[in-house]
This record gives C-alpha cells, structure tokens and sequence, in this order.
C-alpha cells in the first residue's frame, strides 16, 4: 500500500479523499491555487505544496506542477479527484512515466472512452445499447425516410454543426421525417455553412442513469447499481439518486452487465461511470463513459456500505476486488442534493464572498455531509459554485426524501446565497416525490425560473405559533430585566396575533410543561424546546414530533425559514395589529426608473451626467467586485436625472447608483 | 357625589376623544395613530397612570375661551416597559393641532419634573403644528421652560424623542436636546424653517419631505438616530431601546438574564480580517458574533455608515459599541463620523454604560471639504469625548490603528481601561508605503529600493507587537476568543472609579 498520496484537487472532493486516505494511514498531499491558501482542503491535508495562481489553468490544471510536488512530497500516487486532471490522459501517461501511480484508470481506457466516436465503436463491440443512427451523408428526403424507418420514430435529425438547438428537428412520421429534413439542412446551411445532417433515435422523455463500475488489475469487474441523475438544470444535476425509481432489478442486471462488459474491452482498472440514456419504455442507449470517481459517488456508497475511493487506492496498489458481483448489496435508498453557492431567486447567478455563516446538519442517523468550506471561509470566484453535497440515506424514497427535507431544514448558510429553498421546493414536488419525472423535468415545471411563490408551506400555522413562541421566550425574558417597578409588573397575556404574508393568524397561548400549547386557526401546537436566542436553528418537538427551522430576529420580525419557505412574521397584541391595520400600506418604491447595484463592490467609474440621454445598452457605470470589471448598461432609453453614487463609493447590493427620469 | 362621579366620567370621555371623531379620523386617514394609542402601544398593557387629564388652558383672546378640550392637546403620564418605570408626553393633533400651550407646556414639565426626581427616562411623543399662535408669548414661554428642563436632564435621565407629526420651528428643540430622536417615514418632519419660507428667502423648491423627512435627517443631516416605516414600528423599537437604558445616571445598566455563554468562541471570526490590508470586511460581523445573543441596536446606521454606534449587551448587561467600518471610506474619520460617535460615547459616560470600541482605522480623511468644515475641531470632539469618559473603556484593534486617528480611538494614552489587539493589528504612525516615501524621500527614484524598505517597515511595524512592548496594548488575543475576553474584561472593570477633576463643565470643541 502507498504510503502517501497527492490529491491533484481542491474543494470537498480532496477533503473526501483525505479523510479515506487517513482512514487508511496514508499520509496525504494537498495542492492549492494562491486563492485557496486557507481552504479547508490544505487544512486538512498533512502537507500542502502551492502549486500557482488562482486560475485553475494556472494551476490545478498545470500537468508539470502536479509532477513537480509529487516529487518535492515524495508522494507515490495521485488521486485526481473529478474535474480537473480526472479524465486527462496525458496526465496519466505522464505520470506513469515518472513513476508515479495515478488512482485512476490507465491511459489509454481513459484516452479510448474520452473520443466520442471510438468510444462509441467499442460500446457496439461490446454490444453495448447505443442509440440507433445514421451517420453518414444523407442524398436527400427520400433517404432520410427511409433511413428514418428503419430506425424507428420518434427520430431526431441535427446538423452536425448544430447546437443551442438550431438545426434540429424531431420527427415522429414519414412526411415530418421529409419535411423535417429539407428545412434542417436549409437551417444548417444558413447557420453554420455547413449542410451535414444526421439522424438518430429520438429518446422521448428520457431519463439520465448510469451505473457505477470498478475493476481491478487482474480482470475482475462489478457493477455497483446504478444513479438515476435526472434532475437536471441546464444539464447540470441537481439532485441524484440510487437506486433509480425507474429500474426494475432485470433491467438493473442487463445495464450492468453491459457496463462491465463495456469497461472489459478497455480493461478498465478503477471506478468508473457508464452513462445511458433511457426512454419511458425502458430501453437503454449508452452515452458516455466518466472515467473517474462521480460527484455523485456517495449515494452508490450510502446503498452499496463500500467506500469508492478506498476501493480505487486499492486497485491503484495493486490490490484485487475484495468482492464478486454477488457480493453487491443494494440496501435502502439514497439521495444527493449538491448545494451551490447561487441565489435561485436572482436566476441562479452565482454568489461569492465570505461564509458567514456555515452550519450544515448533524452527520450520522442517515445523514452524511461532504464539504470542502467552512465558516469564516471565503467562495471565490474561480472555482465551481458547488460547496457541499448533502447525502441522505433512508429505508425507502419516502423516507429518504423526508430525511433530505429535514436535512435541508437544518443547513445554515449566510453571507451567501444558496440553491437551498430551490432544492427544498424540489423535494417537495409532487411529481419528484412520485419518481415520475425525467431530464425534462426542472425546464417543465420552472419555465420562468424559480420565485419565492414556488415554495408552497402546508402549515403556515406552525410558522406563526413558532414564532410566538420566539417573541413569549422574549418577553419572558425582557420582564425580568432589573430595575422593575416592583409589584407592578408586565402582565404577559395570551393572545396574540402574528402578521405574515399579509394575513392575520389569531393565536392563544397557554404554558405547558417545557414549553407553550399555541393555538392557531384550531389547530393546537404543543411545542417544547429549550431553543435560545442566538440559536439560528431553531429545534423543538411540536406535538411530540421533532422539527427544525431556521429562526432570526430581524428588527421586529422573525425570519423563519422552513421547507424553502422564507417568512418574516410580526407577532403582536390584537391590539396592537387593529391599530397597525390603521397604518397606511407602504408600496415597495418603484426601482425601474433607479439603476442598482448588481453586487457588492466598488464604484469604479460613472460613465454619464446629469441630464444625458442615454440609449438601451449604452454603458452607464463600472462596478468593480471579487477583481472583476462588471458594466452596467442602460436597459432602456433615458434621459439621467440624478447621480446618488460617486466613483470610488462602496456599494451594497441593490443600492442606488443613477435615478433616470 | 353621584353628581360628581357622573361628571368625571363625562370629562374623562370628552378627554378620551380629544378632538372629535372627525378629527381622529382624519389623523388615521394620515397614516397616524392617535396620542392615546400610541401611549397604549408604548406602555405595557394597562400601566398607563394619566396625570393632568382635565387640565385646560387659559387663554381667552381670539375666542379660545370656548374652546376647552379637557387635557389641551397633551396626554401625559407615567407607565412601565417591561415592568421598568418610564414617563411619557404625546402630544395630541386632534386638538388644536397639538399646539404648544403655556398648559400644555406645565403639563411635559410636571412629568419632566417627576422623571428627575425619582430617575426614570421621559419619552415624548411629538405631534404638534407649533405654538398656540393665539396665546403669543405664554406659548413661547412654554417652550423654554421645555426647553430648560432637557437641558437640566440632559445626562441625568435618558431622553427620546419620536417624532410622529410635524415638528417646525422653535418646537425642534426640544427633541434636538434629547439623547435620540426617532422618525417616522412619510408622516413625520422637522425643520427649523418650512419649505414655504425657504421658498421666499433662497428660492429654493424643496418638499417637507425633502427638506425635513425622516430619510432626510437619518441619511443627511444626522439629526435623527432612527426612521421606521409607521408608528407601531416606532413605538415598538422604541420600547426595545428603553430596555438597554438604566433609569437614571444614578441608577447601573439594566441586566437581562443571559444564556449566551461568556466563554462561547467563533473560529469563523480568524478569518474575518482578509490577508490584503486593501481589502475590506464588515465590522458588523464582528459585533454580531461578539455581543449576546447577536442582538445589536444600531443606531444611526445609515448616517456616516464609516463609523456604527449601537447598543449591545454583554453578559447580559448594556454596553456601547462604538466601531470603525472599513467597509465605507476604509473606516476612516471624518467630520460627520467624528460628531456620531462623540455624542454616542458621551452619552455612554452619562448613563455608566461601558463603551467598546472595535478599531480599524487608517486615519483622519484629508481634503479641502474636511479642513474647510473644521475636522480640526470636529475630530476633537472625539477625542474630548472619549478622554473625558470614566465608564468602563475596552478596545480592540482588528487591523489598522494609524496616527492620531489610534489615540482618538479609546487609546490606552486617553484612560483605555484593557486595550487588546488582535494579531492583525498594525499600530503605526501611517500605513507603510505612505511611511517609507516620507522617511526615505531621497530614495524616490528607485522603486525597487523603496519596495525593500516598504517591507522593512511593514516587519517592523505591521504588527501588534511594537505597541505591546510599550504597553499600549494590554495582550493580543485570537480573534476566536475575543467573545470571551471581553466578557471578561468588563467583568473585572465593573466597579470601576475614577473621578475627573471637579469643575463647573469642560469646554468640549463645539
């Protein structure tokens, strides 16, 4: 076995293999970018080799850099995580020439399966499904027809140079299959000069699986059951799981069974990924194969009881599978949700600064967290936005998905934004929660995006008698403050009235033991916790059952926020709401007359005056944030009444820079 | 006495409505509360003890002798908050638009009075079109016996001031001499001069709001502390700020029970000052993270946001955070930051709140608008504030405590109790580029020399050590622990005394 190991990676990825690797009692090797100095990664590792700037190009993806600490650190194997190096061939081979092991597979399975084409070849060798086609020049429509039926429909016909889905037609019949093919290669012409045209089978709802492989050196391969990947946004996943809701264990077995023989033909030595697409009547075609560990390797881990990157050193040592395909277990069900740093309610952009906040659930009774950030951590911009994934593990999709819902419910982030309400509202979604749903499914059901009012709350009462609760442990505490008028104290009363999304919900409270019995719209709530104020999670048993949400004081309000659901609740005497019901509602003022600050950062430059006529998409101002140049430009035509900022202010989000008239 | 009875309960009535129906229509349709509402929204349920209900006034010249509306335009009294003893005037529009009355003015200083004598904060409610015209000179005489009696309690007992209507003219004075003066947005405006006559003298166009407006004072002018969207918001934090004060300067800071850990630390505050000495941080995160329970009431926080003031508490009990905020203008001082925390720290001195001062300051701002303005004597202030203060005085240097802007800044040199530093602190006369130029002028030239000495300088001074050699700090901590230290600092520092000499009163720079 190694007695030490570089980790050519950065983020949760090199802190997930550190910790295999200490498990082990190897001794591990960080690299970093100057921009990852003080990441959790470097922190965790038992050296560290800086290895350049902060762009990855620089280097976490400079071959030579990687070669040179192995032999500073004198580390025997380099594990290269996903991304990156992972799927580089020539990194392997360099590496094998300089002696050192790559815990990976070698070069040339890497070098065959990362060519589309040869990749493809060797799939129908090993009669492997791919996607029936035809590839090469087509005469015209009448071929295509023909072509067409011997496939099967529905079939897709694309220009070769196609993409941003220009050049593309789907046909279900023969005159579609005509048509389709005349105006597609007329497209293909006119967009990309080039008429080369194809035609393949047409996966209708397809759903992205794949299944998880490994070999050794001496021949031995299983398969360890697939993921089903199909939440997707903008083809990347979002949420993965295993088993798949989809896959029946005959089907399972054929798609195994083709992945090993697949990773056979290229003598596979590692774990490995083969992707299939597969269609609602179940049939299968392979894509691609990932010739590294998945970012979703978790999940096959949580259901299978091994550790994939134990079983990569291994078979990187040397070592033989320490099991046979029989010996595969499939036990309960797991999900991954990748938590990204990026606001879902501003269109997903991605958020960087510091971690104010960085509390992810407790690990263990199902739940397991890889990360690679920490609180007072920075997320800057030059790397991925995904900051953890959270791993649940349950004993069916029920009880996986409540399991992720509660982990999520507990998952503090602040200081950024993060898809959590997004992935919460997900969970919830009836047709997630019914296994029903394929690649599709986030571009059907969140056409216009995602929006505070997609997060729907079944029990807008708990929200409202929690946070009476938060305001009684507060007053509470307040008549106790010294200097009472003694004998004449605050009579703290019963009823209340909380203000949340513009509805008044009475409630009534009584003591009970350990905490209060609230009453609201006749349901009664018996909640107990020893939750305090600095607590940002606010944990309690309601009715004898465990909740957790997330609780802060801003001003007069709580911010709750629970199953993705965000409200601020105002907790009041009846009273007092009759009065504030006499104050006149304050419209938010109307920005679109202001430009606003996108993004915290430093006015760099105004670019007009007073009084300028502006055009739609002239530059108005420079905003400088995380090093980068940012210009702003007018949305519309305008005439610039008013200048608020001054060049060289530091702007807070959304904070006015020009008012237009 | 039935008889009697009977008509108390119809003078109590008649007082109740004030002004009529119509007129306490007309103030809700403004968006406002009435004077008797907003006392039931300030005060605990049912503490309300009135005084002087069926006082009227004297007038009798332009047929105000028919007009009587029992208690003449002021509600006053005394109730609790949360069970502490405070007194309170709400001034009521609905009769004679609230006006001054030399009654009226009799009625606030009876309770004035009463606050000073047993040492519990006053709380005016102002609502009021300005002197009662019709009674001349009695009015104007009214409102200097006001104005006399918050100078008087200046410092003796805390004073606030809302501002929920118009507040024009002399009548701004009041308020002015108080120790915080809270807007509502919208409904509330104070000036000296209406925009009517601003008009006629400078021809300037300005709006009330504009030229008064709770935006207007608590961004541009620094007059007001806070501004809230509508009067329960205001009554309501109104009653959160009361439970920091202590009754009187003779009375110690109230204490909350506390179940925030003294000892609690936050690794997450190591990395709060960035590697790059240009790079920003917010301070704020730092005081959240420090005091109890995250619970910080900041006060003037959108008027020269380069310094945050705010009340706090620590084991429970009130202290002062005064903290540079490098997020604006670097955190340096200027005319406008220098006068917020200068009043703010004496008002802690007043009121034996112990004052906190988180430091991260690169130095006075320069230019033509800061000399001009007088940042001579406006940094002054500062200085005098902070030297004069016998509270209890902790400070932290996160980062930059350069030149004269370190000793403004509760220096261990103006009577800093425990001066600590964290391991980021750089305490030198200037940054060292700026250092470097001056004592290697001759160097100018050749900017690879000068880089060298740049270092040189920044090993020799960047650091908190130089500083701690002389005494000046008292120890470094880790910002991990900072929490904790302070905690205990001001638990050592808690019968503090020290006397100033006697003397009539300073001469702080005004």
């Amino acid at each position: 076995m190694f007695k030490k190991i570089l980790i050519a990676n950065r983020g949760e990825i090199a802190c997930r293999v550190i910790k295999t690797a200490r498990k082990m009692g190897i001794a591990t090797v960080a690299v970093y970018s100057e921009a990852d100095k003080d990441a959790l990664h470097v922190d965790l590792a038992d050296e560290g080799v800086c290895i350049g700037p902060a762009p990855s190009k620089d280097s976490y993806l400079v071959i030579d850099k990687i070669i040179a600490a192995c032999k500073q650190t004198g580390a025997e194997a380099v594990h290269p995580g996903y991304g990156f190096l992972s799927e580089n061939a020539e990194f392997s081979r360099r590496l094998e020439e300089e002696g050192i092991k790559f815990i990976g597979p070698k070069h040339y399975s890497v070098a065959k399966m990362g060519d589309k084409i040869e990749s493809k070849k060797l799939a129908l060798e090993a009669k492997v499904n791919t996607i029936p086609g035809y590839n090469e020049a087509i005469s015209g429509p009448e071929q295509a027809v023909e072509i067409a039926k011997g496939i099967g429909y529905p079939v897709m016909i694309k220009a070769s140079a196609g993409g941003g889905g220009k050049g593309l037609r789907v046909a279900f019949n023969d005159k579609e299959a005509y048509d389709g093919f005349a105006s597609c290669v007329n497209e293909a012409k006119n967009a990309f000069g080039d008429d080369r045209v194809f035609i393949e089978k047409y996966v209708l709802e397809p759903r992205h699986i794949e299944i998880q492989v490994l070999g050794d050196s001496h021949g031995n391969y299983v398969y360890l059951n697939e993921r089903d990947c199909s939440i997707q946004r903008r083809h990347q996943k979002v949420i993965e799981e295993a088993p798949s809701p989809f896959v029946d264990p005959e089907m399972r077995k054929a798609m195994g069974e083709q992945a090993v023989a697949l990773a056979r033909a290229v003598q596979y030595e590692s774990a490995g990924t083969v992707e299939f697409v597969v269609g609602a009547d179940k049939s299968f075609y392979f894509l691609e194969m990932n010739t590294r560990l998945q970012v979703e390797h978790p999940v096959t881990e949580l259901i299978t009881g091994l550790d994939l990157v134990e079983l990569m050193i291994r078979v990187a040592a040397g070592e033989k599978l320490p099991m046979t395909q029989n010996d595969v277990r499939l036990d309960g069900w797991s999900m991954e949700c990748r938590i990204n740093a990026e606001d879902p309610f501003r269109g997903f952009l991605p958020s960087t600064g510091r971690l104010v906040k960085f509390q992810p659930p407790e690990e263990g009774n199902g739940v397991r967290v890889d990360t690679g950030v920490f609180e007072g951590g920075e997320i800057s911009m030059f790397y991925d936005s995904m900051i953890a994934k959270l791993i649940v593990h349950g004993k069916d999709r029920d009880d996986a998905i409540r399991l992720m819902r509660d982990a999520l419910n507990a998952f503090l982030i602040r200081g950024i934004g993060s898809n959590i309400p997004f992935q919460a509202a997900l969970l919830q979604h009836p047709r997630f929660c019914s296994g029903n749903f394929n690649t599709g499914f986030i571009a059907e059901e969140y056409p216009q995006g995602f929006d505070a009012s997609m997060v729907p709350h079944d029990d807008p009462e708990l929200l409202a008698a929690v946070a009476t609760f938060a305001r009684l442990r507060y007053i509470e505490r307040a008549v106790q403050t010294t200097g009472q008028l003694q004998g004449h104290g605050r009579r703290v009363t019963t009823d209340w009235v909380a203000l949340m999304g513009g509805k008044n919900y009475q409630l009534h409270v009584e003591p009970i033991e350990g905490g209060k019995a609230i009453t609201c719209g006749g349901k009664r709530y018996e909640i107990v916790s020893n939750w305090t104020f600095r607590d940002m999670i606010f944990e309690a048993c309601v009715n004898g059952l465990p909740i957790c949400l997330q609780i802060e004081r801003r001003g007069l309000r709580y911010r709750i926020s629970h199953f993705g659901l965000q409200v601020e609740p105002m907790v009041m005497t009846p009273r007092a709401a009759r009065l504030l019901a006499l104050m006149p509602e304050k419209l938010p003022p109307d920005m679109s007359r202001f430009l606003l600050s996108p993004m915290p950062g430093l006015l760099r430059e105004i670019a007009v005056h007073v009084g300028q006529e502006v055009k739609a998409g002239e530059k108005l101002a420079v905003i400088e944030a995380m090093k980068m140049e940012n210009v702003l430009k007018a949305e519309q035509d305008g005439k610039v009444k008013n200048i608020l900022a001054a060049a060289g202010a530091s702007l807070a989000v959304d904070e006015m820079i020009i008012e237009f008239e | 006495m039935h008889e009697i009875i009977r008509q108390l309960e119809e003078k109590r009535q008649k007082a109740h409505l004030g002004g009529g129906q119509k007129r306490i229509d007309s103030q809700h349709a403004k968006g406002k509360l009435t004077a008797r509402e907003r006392i039931e929204l300030f005060l605990d349920d049912g503490s309300f003890e009135e005084w002087d209900m069926f006082k009227e006034h004297r007038c009798t010249d332009f047929g105000m002798d028919a007009e009587h509306v029992p208690g003449d335009g002021v509600v006053t009294g005394y109730g609790t908050v949360n069970g502490r003893l405070v007194f309170v005037f709400s001034q009521d529009f609905t009769v004679f638009g609230g006006s001054l009355s030399e009654t009226q003015a009799e009625k606030i200083c009876k309770v004035m009075d009463h606050a000073m004598k047993v040492g519990a904060p006053v709380i005016g409610l102002n609502d009021s079109g300005g002197a009662r015209i019709q009674e001349g000179v009695a009015s104007l005489g009214g409102y200097a016996d006001v104005f006399q009696r918050n100078v008087m309690a200046s410092g003796v007992i805390p004073q606030i001031s809302l501002i929920m209507g118009p507040c024009a003219g002399g009548a701004v004075y009041s308020p002015a001499m108080t120790d915080f003066i809270f807007m509502v947005k919208d409904s509330s405006y104070m000036f000296v001069t209406g925009p009517e006559v601003v008009k006629t003298v400078t021809h300037e166009e300005v709006t009330a709001e504009q030229l008064g407006g709770a935006v207007t004072h608590n961004t541009k002018s620094g007059v007001a502390d806070l501004a809230f969207e509508n009067d329960v918001e205001a009554l309501m934090m109104t009653r959160r700020l009361v439970g920091f004060l202590p009754g009187s300067n003779r009375s110690e800071v109230p204490v909350v029970p506390c179940d925030d850990p003294a000892d609690r630390v936050d690794y997450s505050l190591d990395t709060l000052v960035p590697s790059s000495a240009n790079q920003s941080y917010d301070m704020k995160e730092l005081i959240f993270k420090m005091v109890d329970d995250g619970d910080f009431f900041e006060l003037q926080p959108d008027y020269a946001k380069n310094i945050i003031i705010g009340l706090a508490r620590m084991e429970g009990s009130t202290v002062g955070i005064v903290a540079n905020q490098p997020l604006v203008l670097a955190g340096c001082l200027d005319i406008k930051s220098s006068i917020k925390a200068a009043r703010f720290v004496r008002f802690c001195d007043a009121f034996n709140i112990p004052v906190v001062t988180l430091v991260d300051v690169p130095g006075f701002m320069p230019g033509t608008s800061q000399e001009y303005g007088g940042i001579i004597k406006h940094g002054a202030k500062l200085l005098y504030a902070y030297a004069e203060c016998t509270v209890p005085k902790v400070t932290l240097i996160t980062r930059k405590a350069y030149g004269g802007a370190y000793d403004v800044m509760s220096s261990k040199h103006l009577r800093g109790d425990v001066n600590f530093a964290w391991p980021s602190a750089e305490i030198a006369v200037m940054g060292p580029k700026g250092a470097v130029e001056i004592i290697f002028r001759e160097e100018k030239g050749d900017p690879a020399k000068l880089a060298e000495r740049e270092a040189e300088y920044k090993a020799k001074f960047a650091n908190p050590f130089v500083a701690g050699a002389r005494g000046f700090i008292d120890d470094v901590v880790m910002p991990h622990e900072t929490r904790k230290r302070i905690c205990r600092s001001l638990a050592m520092l808690k019968d503090k005394q020290v006397d100033n000499p006697w003397r009539k009163h300073g001469n702080i720079p005004l």
